[in-house]
């Protein structure tokens, strides 16, 4: 089989993979980049569980050709906090009790911050139409919701400091 | 007792920083040296016998190490569930599949696997697999199925045509005399539809054999015990040599995987064996659907005498369930289903007759509730339709009648505590309750009220047997480790169980390690489900602290020269509790102890009795009439749990579940076209609820004094959905004056009911 090169800007530093046609985005960074964090639950982009956010936009990467990412700067999981330095979401998520079996945690993140970086004085609506492609089985979505929300509370704070 | 230090706590989650980093590992990210990867070829057909099937062509495919059928697999009998494990004689469990059969039962049945080095190329081999089949006659309905002229799909069963296990039979008082002192006699039957659990990681697991035959099998299962059981049985090897666990997280389970992950774990074994190489299998979305349990559908039927003040006086059911083509938890199932159903009313009459049918559709085994929503919403549904012909409100009815501490009942240990009538009360508080009857009701859009209550179990027996154990261990500075073989699926296990063992320690709660979900290094431990972890694992966890914490005390009784009984532990110091002058910090004990050659290692062993939690659900519903659409406006669940370690997470197991039973209500079905293969076999497909379809939900914790636990815990992880079905059928009725005797009541349902 025909084999490419993709070059991204992934979590903020620029990779090269030799990649396959068939594979996807999500083959890509669950395969040799080692990027477990995104999940996949379902692999037809209908449960969001491998939501990643590619040049700003949150989409589910089990249905993204690798090709369609070249060049894209492609965000994931691993990129947004470190232990030390947790992305709001992620704090949010812990102090709400947003997290059960974490599955579909990292997606539902994702698709949180693509709302967040865009709008970060989201409706409840609003915070419910962005994860609504996005299935938890766990939480009833409730604390989810109040996480995103407080998330949103605190990006406003850090940025009027 | 003491003020709590720890319990009651919303402590930080154990699991939850790694979960939120995407750093947590899960079964379906483990990647071995020279791991291969298996895919498995399913039967196209209900019922076919294998005439023929030829793997040469698939075998010869460059990049395959492995293919297995029923031909070079063990020809051992088993139970994919854990309840082999559990069945005490004398009953005998039901042992029905193989790896791999000659004779396919339902569409997904397994046939084949390969292993390969990679997901493509085993993929590729499947269809290289020749198989010739012989088409049987197939049912699908259980009533069908016990038909005389129905095929049967394992041969004669002792307790009727097609039925797995035995017929459950539950009597108090004389049903006769009951019925012959009633005033008005109700009857109805309901039916019920598959349900899929939908958790979000599929079955999965990865499976290493070491060249001396030691097997060690990360899975899905939310029983690495009892799977390592059923494991070691198949293939013929000492439990000692086969390594169940988690690794260590689990992308929920909801019952799905109580025992092996489907078949994950035994295809992946007898492949790696094969090939001398790990295998991983991780089923796709569409396996997770066809080839892995659902909830039972069926139909149940209530028939209830009543006085004209509204006092019970007879209570039959009967529970007829489908339990697909293998056993599964079929036998324990109609079980559960009748004692449940019977055991949230005061009623001095009452019987119950129940069983499953075998038939040609996916296995069904346990879903969070096992039997109880089934039963819960035929009876809150009945309860209302007597109310209405009483003249009687719905809740004056259900608090007249509730089970009261103390009540006969048709279960073995005695109901010890209720905090019902609270729940009762405060759920109607927070729904406004008293606002009902007085909505409008001459547009377009009608809004109703309903109410639905019922009680569920905190561990597993008296239906099957039930016991934890645990170990804690003083480490030299004074920190403790947990070992307990119970899984965390996202319930928040680990963390209740290290702050139970902080509290008992006096130890702080950061101190607490834990190591759970494996068999290498954990004493037995039937796993998560029955609403029983923090119960039952909870107690061998209180057990074996207070073990520990009594050698340390009667250590530092010697080290301080004062008496045992005079010392316990505080803030991680040994403190005298008559003279607070004379302590010694937990670390200097230890550290002396283990200078001295010794170390505290705590056992707890445990058979834990059982305790009711209850609870009451209440729903406001908006109904359109010109489409059907039901929209949930509010939930309110309030549960009795006992004492609530962790609030938040007992209010996320209600969230949960209270959306698992939204999607039950109002759209989750799975159904087959005639030639039994499912239509619903994907998320596009199958309806569950999303952010979107969730309403407010109001989730009230009751904490009625439970003394059959050492800290009064009761069981929390089913209760959210046990009757979230009836409390919204009701509003509907309540809404629109249309009463629904079937799940899903869907917009096209409600719309057809509405024209006629």
């Amino acid at each position: 089989m025909a084999q490419m090169i993709l070059k991204m800007i992934l979590n903020g530093k620029p990779v090269e993979r030799r990649i396959s046609p068939g594979d996807t985005l999500l083959d890509v960074l669950r395969g040799d980049l080692g990027l477990s964090g995104t999940k996949k639950g379902c692999g037809r982009g209908e449960c969001g569980a491998c939501t990643v956010i590619m040049n700003g936009k949150a989409v589910n990467s089990c249905i993204v050709p690798a090709p369609r990412a070249m060049n894209a700067r492609i965000e994931t999981i691993e990129g947004i906090g470190t232990v030390e330095k947790l992305h709001p979401l992620q704090e949010t998520f812990i102090h709400c009790g947003a997290i059960q079996c974490g599955f579909c945690t990292p997606g539902m993140i994702m698709s949180a911050k693509a709302l967040l970086d865009k709008n970060s004085n989201p409706t409840r609506e609003e915070i419910k139409e962005a994860v609504a492609g996005n299935i938890c089985r766990c939480t009833g979505y409730v604390k989810i919701e109040e996480a995103i929300m407080m998330a949103a509370e605190m990006i406003k704070r850090e940025r009027r400091k | 007792m003491k003020k709590p230090a720890v319990i009651g706590k919303n402590v930080r989650k154990l699991d939850a920083l790694e979960k939120a980093m995407g750093t947590a590992t899960f079964t379906t990210d483990i990647s071995l040296p020279g791991m291969l990867y298996g895919k498995v070829l399913r039967s196209p057909y209900p019922h076919a016998k294998i005439i023929n099937i030829d793997t040469g062509k698939a075998e010869k495919l460059p990049g395959v190490e492995a293919v297995v059928c029923y031909k070079n697999t063990p020809r051992v009998k088993f139970n994919t569930s854990a309840t082999s494990t559990f069945t005490i004689p004398p009953l005998e469990p039901v042992e029905d599949q193989y790896i791999f059969d000659s004779v396919v039962r339902y569409v997904g049945d397994e046939v084949a696997a390969v292993a390969a080095v990679s997901e493509k190329i085993a993929e590729q081999a499947l269809k290289l697999i020749e198989v010739e089949y012989e088409e049987l006659p197939a049912v699908f309905d259980p009533l069908e199925a016990m038909e005389p002229g129905a095929p049967d799909l394992h041969g004669p069963c002792r307790a009727g045509k097609n039925i797995p296990g035995e017929k459950i039979h539950l009597e108090l008082g004389d049903i006769e005399k009951g019925f012959a002192e009633a005033d008005e006699i109700f009857e109805h039957t309901f039916k019920l539809p598959v349900q899929k659990q939908a958790q979000m990681e599929t079955q999965a697991a990865v499976a290493q054999v070491t060249a001396d035959g030691r097997v060690t099998v990360w899975s899905t299962t939310q029983t690495p015990h009892p799977s390592r059981r059923i494991i070691a049985t198949i293939f013929g090897l000492p439990y000692s040599k086969v390594r169940v666990l988690n690794p260590p997280y689990i992308g929920g389970g909801f019952g799905v995987r109580i025992g092996l992950s489907a078949k994950a774990e035994p295809i992946a074994v007898a492949l790696a064996m094969q090939a001398k190489k790990p295998v991983k299998v991780v089923y796709s979305r569409r396996e997770d659907f066809i080839a892995s349990d659902t909830r039972h559908s069926g139909y149940v039927t209530v028939k209830t005498g009543v006085k004209k003040d509204g006092t019970f006086t007879a209570r039959q059911m009967e529970g007829i369930l489908n339990a697909g083509a293998y056993c599964s938890w079929s036998a324990e199932t109609p079980g559960v289903l009748g004692a449940m159903g019977l055991s949230v009313y005061r009623c001095p009459n009452q019987m119950y007759d129940g069983h499953s049918v075998y038939t040609n559709t996916t296995p069904a085994g346990a879903m969070r509730g096992f039997g109880n929503p089934q039963a819960m919403f035929a009876i809150e549904s009945q309860i209302d339709i007597i109310a209405e012909k009483l003249g009687i409100d719905p809740l004056e009815i259900r608090l007249k009648n509730i089970m009261q501490p103390g009540d006969k009942w048709v279960l073995p240990y005695p109901c010890r505590s209720s905090g019902l009538a609270e729940c009762i009360k405060k759920g109607a508080a927070a729904i406004n309750w008293q606002r009902r009857g007085k909505f409008d009701k001459t547009g377009t859009k009608r809004r109703g009220l309903g109410v639905g209550i019922g009680t569920h179990v905190s561990n597993a027996w008296p239906f099957c047997g039930d016991y934890s154990n645990a170990y804690v261990t003083i480490q030299q500075d004074g920190s403790a480790h947990l070992a307990a073989g119970v899984p965390d699926m996202g319930t928040g296990t680990v963390t209740t169980l290290a702050q139970i063992t902080a509290e008992v320690l006096g130890i702080s709660y950061e101190k607490i390690g834990v190591t759970f979900a494996d068999t290498e290094s954990t004493p037995f431990e039937i796993g998560s489900h029955a609403s029983r972890t923090c119960y039952a694992s909870g107690m061998a966890v209180v057990a074996a602290a207070r073990d520990a914490k009594k050698q340390i005390l009667d250590y530092a009784a010697e080290m301080l020269e004062v008496e045992a009984g005079d010392l316990d532990i505080e803030n991680d110091t040994v403190v005298s509790t008559s003279n607070p002058e004379i302590k010694a910090p937990l670390s200097e004990v230890a550290v002396q102890a283990h200078l001295k050659g010794r170390q505290f290692i705590g056992v707890g062993k445990i058979i834990p009795e059982n305790a009711p939690p209850w609870l009451a659900h209440f729903a406001e519903v908006e109904v359109d009439t010109e489409t059907g659409q039901v929209k949930i406006l509010k939930m309110v669940a309030a549960h009795d749990v006992g004492k609530a370690i962790h609030p938040q997470i007992v209010e996320g197991q209600l969230h949960g579940g209270l959306a698992q039973g939204i999607g039950y209500a109002l759209g989750e079905e799975i159904k087959y076209n005639d030639k039994g293969r499912q239509l619903n076999d994907g998320f596009h497909k199958y309806m569950l609820p999303t952010a979107v379809d969730i309403p407010e939900l109001k989730a009230i914790i009751v904490e009625a004094e439970e003394p059959s636990h050492p800290y009064g815990v009761k069981g929390v992880g089913e209760t959210g959905l046990v009757a979230t079905a009836p409390a919204i059928a009701n509003a509907i009725y309540n809404a629109i004056g249309v009463r629904f005797f079937e799940l899903p009541i869907t917009a096209e349902k409600v719309y057809r009911a509405l024209k006629e």
